[in-house]
């Protein structure tokens, strides 16, 4: 398939270590909360319900007590051929040749939703009513990122805000690169068991390009094609046969390991 | 004009080409977009200046390090600050969401209330804060005036240590009753069990970070125990370590919790035999002679066999334990085999420096006295007291002590009579305080023995495991003052609500939060002024004590709650040690021994002050290891196997009657020597298990709020679909369970234990110990907003608590149920 990364640019991608992680959903909060997400009076509606980083529970289905569960966080994966550009009848989501970030212009959405079709990940949310906050609490709203309003799709832009900001002042100070400190997600912030490392994986020198040759590194759906940024850890082979779709019969071995790729 | 066909044409085409060659139709299309993407009930965040204040989340007994960040004078959002000791920038789902709780209008008091209507009707009037202090005030004065000032009872969910609870006991004692009840902790469960064996009050310090085994008997250490922000910084900081290199963590659970999947060997003893688990371990330790001899033969009480002063002879803690914890018994009484409790024994006595620890739930669950004992009589067996890596006795911090309070008559005759709990008589002698006795107290009695109830930082109706005969005491009680800032179950009830600030409002303080191994006094500092007509509490019982008059104005000569906390400071400016600020770059445990970083940088208390607001935190980066002389405040002055205090109280207690009747009294099922030692105490329901074949057990989710502040509705979005779907809960079963009872997944079905039935779902899940359900604390409100109100249900009203032997806390996880699919 055709590789649309340029090696030019940034390429900012993230690692998520599962051994690490313990699922206490940290993450999902810093992430609703940087970006303004909205909140259902019935959050366990989970088809109308917005989480533009959430995470799943994965078992191993051994019984008690050799259960082993995995927490899996979620967030878009930011995808270097990402199936839900193309599709967008309004241009809304476009793959930024600079940073790889796949964006999402709410102004220009229509809401016909392909864009949510077309992402295996189930990483886009759409608004089916009007951004609800309790009374009150639009006080907290950050002027950063703008409300949602409804009928439009969002999803998580890797707080790319942040990146605006941080690219400012480096710009302000006369640089023009960035620092691997100077341009993390709220959700890589807030993770207490520093289960997740960010940074430009084009760049030898970030922590992230040295992560991803991690053996046991691998991606979510890798076989589609659409190479996915957000890279995830484990060493229980269980779980990393689960990030794939396997024939019946088809070598175990083979797992899903990040294929050897140019760029 | 001629009026024809052709220039009939002209105009309208030329009419037409001239608009669209202005730009007219551009403007309106552009500014349709933005019409129709502006609409007024889309918010639009209002903009200012963006700023930090650094600050301490006091949401529990943790102090973790926030940073606040605000635009304008708007709180935007709460992150971990990497430059404070205790979390490292970590930070627990609760306190990543405090602004939902600070601004979320629909669950606050926005000014001090007066009940109108008959109580429960929610008619309420606004009064201003002098009538609300007066009128209490003259209430409290008419109580003294009949010589009762014991009919006046408080309820305080404040950390014990902190500067506001001392206050609302001061003001206890000056008014001359002895009934102020705090809320049920872990930590009074440890400090029982830290009292007995070794004569001290000081509070838990567990030096995990050094510790190379970790052996956790059931402490939920990645599930919100302790300060959560340190624990989980703490496992991020190793989790990437080689398994060699890194502390190996073996963790006793019946779930496969946060922890238990986290650790490196799970271990699923019978739920209430953990006890016996370590009894185990210890038989292999003595059997094996691998304690440490040092410790044992020098620094401790009963161990061997021993002669009393009259010349009774006793049988010693390794004699018990070589007689009946056998690998063998401990199998059958825990369902661990014997040889995996051998290995266990080998690994912990072989380890470096291994640490055992007991602990459960987020902070507010009690555990059992003989079981803390027995774990920590391992940390005994091993030399593990005041070891790097182990368990250190630590200290209270040396804040500076008020004047005396003064009294009067009144109040010295009131404090001398009995407490309505009864702790701390002979009945429960080493109790702080029980919340289900008082209320038995108050339902048995003719009229109630208590006038006026002040309930301040708890929500007990929603969050005790016997709420429905406080519920009931709480009908009977003639006057109820409510200090809360939250319309929670509880301060529905009350009579009179003088609310406090929220959190991010104001200032307040934990010394030494729990867990911490070294000295550290968390301040928090106001992040925004406060919203409504609220009051800091701590200036409201200033300000009413100084209206009661007399003795107990004269006990609070300060003119506000900063004053007292400065005061009480300045005890540690004048130890002359200690740090203020923390970069971030070397962990304080990592230099506990070395003596460094004690001097402090500051040169007056001013400025000591000042940086401490700044900084919120005061820590000495120090700890004294391995004396065992005179850390022991034990009658024997050693570390007690054989607790004189137990025996001593047992003694007061059965005066006058067998000491069989007392023991049975008690709840105390062993007999002999054994009753003074740790040893493994069966608890029997009081249903009958044919009836109600499942135990249902309460779980504590790191991710759902289960205390006295009420979940914020970020957290709702963390929670699964198999844990809450629309308005129903679902428990965690065993597939084996499920398909005994016919139930799959999702099904409804009805817990029914014998006090009370709840309506549920099941969620078959293979980490669930076959034949336990178990249920997870925080929803089934039924106060505070839309978000929160009627999702769920509270487990604990269908909880049959016993009492834990010696301590007489409510035992929250022995109830039996049936479950009936409908």
């Amino acid at each position: 398939m055709k590789k649309r990364d340029s090696a030019k640019g940034a390429r900012y991608g993230m690692v998520i270590d599962l051994d690490r992680c313990t699922g206490c959903g940290t993450c999902t909060i810093a992430c609703a909360a940087e970006n303004n997400v909205s909140v259902l009076y019935d959050e366990s509606d989970k088809t109308r319900n917005i989480n533009w980083l959430k995470i799943y529970m994965l078992t191993n289905g051994k019984a008690f007590p050799h259960t082993e569960v995995v927490y899996l966080p979620r967030p878009c994966m930011q995808c270097g051929n990402p199936p839900c550009v193309p599709v967008c009848p309004a241009t809304a989501t476009t793959n930024d040749s600079d940073d790889g970030i796949v964006s999402q212009i709410y102004t220009r959405c229509i809401g016909c939703r392909y864009c949510m079709a077309a992402c295996p990940y189930h990483a886009r949310d759409f608004n089916w009513f009007d951004p609800a906050f309790p009374k009150g609490m639009d006080r907290y709203l950050s002027p950063e990122v703008s409300p949602r309003m409804r009928g439009v799709v969002e999803k998580c832009s890797f707080c790319h805000h942040r990146l605006m900001s941080a690219k400012s002042k480096a710009y302000f100070e006369g640089r023009r690169d960035l620092r691997e400190d100077e341009y993390i997600p709220a959700c890589v912030e807030a993770c207490p068991t520093q289960a997740i490392t960010f940074g430009d994986l084009n760049n030898p020198k970030h922590r992230v390009s040295e992560l991803i040759k991690n053996p046991s590194a691998f991606r979510l759906l890798e076989r589609l094609g659409t190479e996915p940024k957000v890279y995830y850890l484990t060493t229980k082979d269980w779980m990393r046969r689960m990030a794939d779709n396997y024939l019946q019969g088809e070598s175990k071995k083979e797992g899903n390991r990040p294929e050897k790729k140019n760029g | 004009m001629e009026f024809s066909r052709r220039n009939f044409i002209k105009f309208f085409a030329g009419g037409i080409g001239g608009t669209l060659v202005s730009p007219l139709p551009w403007k309106l299309i552009d500014d349709i977009a933005i019409w129709t993407q502006n609409w007024s009930w889309v918010p639009l965040p209002g903009r200012g200046k963006f700023s930090t204040v650094n600050s301490v989340c006091t949401l529990c007994s943790g102090g973790c390090g926030i940073e606040v960040r605000k635009v304008g004078n708007r709180v935007v959002k709460i992150e971990g600050r990497r430059n404070y000791p205790v979390n490292q920038g970590a930070l627990c789902p609760l306190g990543m969401a405090g602004q939902q709780i600070l601004y979320n209008e629909g669950i606050r008091w926005k000014a001090p209330m007066k009940r109108v209507g008959p109580r429960g009707s929610q008619e309420w009037e606004e009064i201003t804060w002098d009538e609300a202090l007066n009128g209490l005030a003259t209430k409290i004065r008419g109580l003294r005036n009949e010589g009762n000032p014991e009919k006046l009872a408080g309820i305080d969910g404040n950390h014990s240590r902190s500067t506001v609870a001392l206050l609302i006991k001061r003001l206890f004692d000056a008014i001359g009753s002895p009934n102020y009840l705090g809320m049920p902790r872990e930590e009074d469960t440890h400090a029982m069990a830290a009292f007995l064996m070794q004569g001290t009050n000081g509070p838990v310090a567990y030096d995990l970070e050094n510790s190379d085994f970790i052996l956790s008997f059931g402490c939920p250490l990645l599930d919100g125990w302790g300060a959560p922000g340190r624990m989980m910084s703490a496992w991020g900081q190793v989790a990437g370590d080689k398994p060699s290199t890194r502390p190996f963590l073996a963790h006793i659970d019946q779930r496969a919790s946060r922890t238990a999947l986290k650790a490196d060997q799970w271990l699923a003893p019978f739920p209430g035999t953990e006890a016996a688990l370590a009894m185990g371990i210890a038989h292999v330790l003595i059997r094996e002679k691998r304690y440490s001899k040092e410790f044992v033969d020098d620094c401790t009480f009963g161990f061997a066999d021993w002669f009393d002063a009259q010349g009774h002879g006793h049988k010693g803690f390794a004699n018990i334990v070589l007689k009946k914890y056998s690998p063998q018994i401990v199998e059958n009484i825990t369902g661990i085999k014997k040889s995996i409790v051998i290995e266990l024994a080998r690994r912990f006595a072989s380890s470096h420096a291994p640490i055992a620890l007991t602990g459960r739930g987020k902070g507010l669950l009690p555990g059992s006295v003989y079981e803390f004992m027995a774990v920590h009589a391992l940390n005994a067996l091993a030399g593990r007291i005041n070891k790097s890596g182990g368990v250190l006795v630590a200290h209270d911090l040396p804040l500076a002590p008020w004047p005396d309070a003064e009294y009067d008559t009144v109040a010295t005759d009131g404090l001398k009579r009995e407490r309505l709990d009864r702790a701390g008589t002979p009945r429960y002698p080493f109790t702080r305080s029980l919340i289900h006795t008082f209320s038995e107290a108050v339902n048995s009695s003719q009229s109630s023995p208590v006038d006026i109830l002040l309930i301040s930082s708890a929500n007990p109706v929603f969050t005790i495991p016997d709420s429905k005969s406080l519920i009931e005491a709480l009908d009977k009680i003639p006057f109820i003052v409510s200090f809360s800032p939250f319309k929670d179950e509880t301060s529905l009830m009350a009579d009179l609500i003088l609310p406090d600030h929220t959190y991010l409002e104001k200032m307040e303080d934990v010394p030494r939060p729990t867990g911490v191994q070294y000295p550290l006094f968390a301040l928090s500092q106001p992040a925004v002024k406060p919203l409504y007509r609220t009051r800091h509490s701590g200036d409201v019982i200033i300000s009413l004590a100084q209206r009661i008059g007399g003795t107990i104005a004269e006990s609070f000569q300060w003119n506000s709650f900063e004053e007292t906390l400065k005061g009480r400071v300045k005890g540690l400016y004048q130890l002359g040690q200690g740090q203020i600020a923390y970069d971030g770059s070397e962990p304080v445990w990592k230099r506990l021994d070395k003596k460094s970083g004690l001097t402090p940088v500051y040169s007056s208390f001013e400025s000591m002050w000042e940086a401490l607001r700044e900084t919120g935190c005061w820590y000495v980066p120090s700890h004294t290891f391995g004396t065992w002389s005179e850390i022991f405040q034990t009658p024997s002055k050693k570390f007690e196997f054989f607790s004189s205090n137990i025996e001593l109280a047992l003694k007061t207690y059965s005066k006058g009657k067998s000491l069989d009747d007392a023991l049975a009294d008690v709840g105390i099922l062993a007999r002999g020597d054994e009753v003074y030692m740790p040893h493994y105490e069966e608890l029997k329901s009081r249903a009958d298990e044919k009836e109600y074949p499942l135990l249902l057990v309460p779980i504590e989710l790191i991710n759902l709020a289960s205390g006295w502040i009420g979940n914020p509705p970020f957290l709702n979005k963390t929670l699964f679909d198999h844990q809450l779907r629309k308005d129903d809960l679902f428990v965690e079963v065993n597939p084996k369970t499920a398909s005994t009872h016919g139930l799959q997944e999702g099904s409804k079905a009805v817990l029914k234990s014998r006090t009370g039935e709840l309506t549920v779902r099941v969620h078959v899940f293979h980490g669930a110990m076959p034949g336990v359900v178990f249920i997870p604390l925080g929803l089934g409100h039924t106060a505070y907003d839309r978000y929160l109100k009627g999702k769920g249900v509270n487990p604990y009203e269908i909880i049959d608590p016993t009492e834990d032997p010696l301590s007489g806390q409510s035992v929250w996880w022995n109830t039996r149920v049936t479950m009936v699919k409908i």
